[in-house]
């Protein structure tokens, strides 16, 4: 009798990743985070294509209609439609978003996984630079930098990134401490590998899930830090439809139109509690139990 | 026969009882202040924190707007000026008494006025009377006041609302007791709740149609927007234009649009390039359509200003049309060498919450003329040091006051707030000129004169002056449609 021992053959990326979000998408919270999330990206993608009328003219005869068939969710006080400025509201806001959690992930992740293996004064000084970060207000920081050096996109991507890096660091150092101690990390250094080999084949791969979820879960934190500084006029320069200058512009008139603050905040909160969903659920198809381990 | 008469005289008798009840003052009249300077709330109208809702009905000036805008007899009946201008006799109302009971008379004019000029009060309202070098009490009942320079306006000067007549000697009491001459005396001051007034039947102008006034600290505005819902007060001045459909329609309150000399613009620094050429800004001022700002920005409720910051109500209004028209704008930009427009950055700040809505509309509009703004938000806290009067295009808003002090202030090369840094030698001379002519046409014409200089080359471009919205009860009767310093309050009814 013979012994056939079969040998799994290893997934290929594209197989991973469908096995990931299938296993998002068994959960009926990941599901709808998803399907959210996918709206609003299409959303933001094609809206130019569709968009019924000019988001920026203006017309005093236009000023403040309640929803119709001509404009589905009504005007605004400047006589522009509700509807148009809602679907295209959300590309900057993205757009700015996802990149600066990129730069987020990026530095805060390397960072991070060099400070947790070097360790000793280095990880030390950095730390305490970070924590000193961590306590200045970031609201208070972004409106300094803003009112210096204005609100292109240029300066809010990488602005928003470094922010909202510092976090990640923490995490990634907390992941990279539960990784260096084990075996494989003391055989490779053992077999003679300098820092950037163990990080790159050892560590990495061993702290990227988790990184990457943080990395979700700032995304959703910056957008809302986003639009809090559009709210306050500092985000994106007019005429551009954003949600955040869209609820600033018409919360006073909330009480009679409704609908014209009504819509970016449907807008806003549904992309906030995509991403949130979706964040979870990629966790835990990673298998992260983000209860325990609170980011910081 | 003996019956008739017993009919005749009893209906006399009722008809003249139904007539005095119908005369007493009767009700109660409730308006809120914002307790904007909380403990140093008081009392003495030219100081800083003067509770300017209480000595507009407690004290009275020497003269006063009337209901169009002109200089109108208060407290002095006659003025002249000699024929520099520069010496002013007021003739005084005889038989006024203080609440107190004293006589009011010249000493009390000369001690009510000098005292603004005192350094050690430091008076918001001293530059009204920086020109003042003396009063000289020429009779009982007659003052003359020397200037320092040629001034035929200077009665204007004194319809500043701070300037009201006390007792003589009482500037150590004022802040509490309130005393004047007007159509309320103070019965109980408590700043920080209500203060009570109670009507002054010996009134010089009649006995007031309400019997008691409460002025009641409430210091958040949307609060107060509340407390005029509920019929906690009967008065509101300050509602934003945004929550007038709250009250349209309302049967139980009066709605009403008063126009105001206020004014909101946007500032072009006139030594800064592209603005440095009156034709760029010419241009600009050509691009903008006024009544579409009017519109949208103020819900109608506005007047158009062709680039004059002089009001509507004031006799020196030059008075024009200025519709927009892009195609001279886009001549005079191709002139000064712009074919093909600029870029410029419009700065604006909540400090004044419908700036970003300006710019918002202004970039619309400056865009066919081919003029790219860019509106950028700055922090409102540090806005009028650190962006007004430093960058290049800023927005500006500026409260009423007389054509000529807002002429200098906002224009003149001298000013310290020459906010646009306009230097233009024929409209320095127009206004001093203005300044010494005694004949009302020819100073009108000087002043119209410097309008129009404002109008083909300054830096700020004013689109229109705000009015002010002002909702009252139902219950309030003859509340005169006017800005507040000019109210007559004697005549105000309520209802009950």
């Amino acid at each position: 009798m013979t012994l056939v021992i079969k040998q799994e053959k290893p997934k290929s990326t594209f197989s991973k990743i469908v096995e990931i979000i299938s296993t998002m998408a068994s959960r009926p919270s990941g599901l709808i985070g998803l399907i959210i999330l996918v709206f609003h990206v299409t959303l933001a993608i094609t809206s130019p294509l569709y968009a019924p009328h000019d988001y920026k003219a203006i017309d005093p005869s236009l000023m403040l209609q309640a929803p119709s068939s001509e404009y589905w969710f009504g005007t605004d006080s400047l006589g522009r439609d509700v509807f148009t400025r809602t679907i295209l509201g959300g590309r900057t806001a993205l757009t700015v978003t996802f990149f600066g959690s990129l730069i987020a992930l990026l530095w805060g992740g390397a960072l991070g996984i060099f400070c947790g293996l070097v360790g000793g004064k280095i990880d030390d000084v950095v730390m305490r630079i970070i924590d000193a970060f961590l306590s200045i207000p970031w609201i208070l920081a972004m409106l300094l930098i803003v009112s210096l050096l204005g609100t292109s996109t240029i300066v809010l991507i990488p602005a928003l990134g470094f922010f909202y890096g510092k976090g990640i660091v923490r995490v990634a150092r907390a992941a990279t401490h539960d990784v260096i101690a084990k075996d494989f990390i003391v055989s490779a250094r053992a077999r003679g590998h300098g820092n950037f080999s163990i990080i790159w084949n050892e560590i990495l791969p061993n702290v990227r899930d988790a990184i990457m979820v943080e990395g979700a879960m700032r995304w959703s934190w910056m957008l809302l830090g986003f639009s809090s500084l559009s709210f306050l006029g500092f985000g994106v320069s007019p005429p551009t439809p954003d949600w955040g200058l869209m609820i600033s512009n018409a919360r006073g008139l909330m009480s009679f139109a409704y609908w014209a603050v009504l819509a970016p905040i449907f807008g806003l909160s549904s992309l906030i509690i995509g991403i949130n969903l979706t964040a979870d659920a990629f966790a835990k198809a990673l298998g992260i139990d983000r209860s325990t381990k609170a980011p910081v | 026969m003996k019956q008739i008469c017993k009919v005749i005289s009893f209906s006399l008798i009722s008809l003249m009882l139904s007539f005095s009840l119908a005369n007493a003052s009767s009700g109660v009249f409730k308006l809120s202040h914002d307790l904007g300077f909380g403990k140093d709330t008081n009392l003495d109208a030219i100081t800083k924190g003067r509770l300017f809702q209480v000595v507009i009905m407690t004290q009275n000036r020497l003269v006063r707007k009337n209901l169009k805008g002109k200089v109108t007899a208060s407290l002095a009946t006659k003025w002249s000026a000699n024929s520099e201008a520069n010496e002013w006799t007021f003739n005084l109302r005889k038989g006024i008494k203080f609440h107190d009971g004293s006589d009011f008379d010249a000493e009390d004019v000369k001690y009510s006025l000098m005292r603004v000029k005192d350094p050690d009060i430091g008076s918001p309202a001293k530059k009204s009377m920086s020109s003042v070098t003396d009063i000289e009490v020429i009779d009982s009942h007659t003052v003359k006041m020397k200037l320092n320079t040629s001034f035929a306006d200077f009665p204007l000067l004194l319809t500043d609302y701070r300037l009201r007549m006390i007792p003589s000697g009482s500037g150590d009491t004022i802040g509490q007791t309130g005393i004047g001459t007007g159509p309320f005396k103070v019965a109980t001051f408590d700043p920080e709740g209500t203060t009570v007034l109670k009507a002054n039947p010996d009134y010089w102008e009649g006995a007031p149609g309400v019997a008691e006034v409460h002025v009641i600290a409430i210091p958040d505005g949307e609060a107060r927007v509340q407390a005029l819902l509920t019929g906690q007060i009967d008065m509101n001045r300050y509602v934003p234009f945004s929550q007038k459909k709250i009250f349209d329609g309302n049967k139980k309150f009066n709605v009403s649009v008063v126009p105001t000399g206020n004014w909101r613009g946007m500032v072009m620094r006139t030594d800064t390039a592209p603005f440095d050429d009156p034709k760029v800004r010419k241009a600009v001022r050509l691009a903008v359509d006024r009544q579409e700002l009017v519109d949208l920005v103020m819900g109608g409720a506005a007047t158009v200003s062709c680039d004059t910051p002089v009001a509507p109500s004031d006799q020196y209004r030059l008075k024009m049309k200025c519709p927009q028209d892009i195609k001279k704008a886009k001549k005079l930009l191709n002139e000064a060498g712009y074919p093909d427009g600029f870029d410029m950055v419009i700065h604006v700040s909540t400090k004044e919450p419908t700036w970003p809505t300006i710019g918002e509309v202004l970039q619309q509009q400056l865009a066919k003329a081919g003029i790219k703004a860019e509106v950028k938000m700055t922090p409102s806290k540090s806005y009028w040091k650190e962006t007004w009067m430093k960058k290049p295009v800023a927005m500006t808003r500026w409260n009423e006051r007389p054509a000529d002090s807002i002429l200098h202030e906002a224009y003149h090369s001298g000013a310290k707030w020459n906010e646009s840094f306009f230097k233009n030698a024929a409209f320095d001379k127009n206004l001093s000129d203005a300044r010494g002519e005694l004949n009302f046409s020819k100073r009108k014409k000087a002043y119209q004169n410097a309008q129009k200089t404002l109008w083909e080359e300054s830096g700020t471009m004013i689109p229109y002056h705000v009015s002010k919205l002002v909702i009252t009860s139902s219950r309030v009767k003859n509340l005169d449609d006017v800005e507040v310093f000019s109210v007559r309050w004697h005549k105000l009814k309520v209802t009950d």
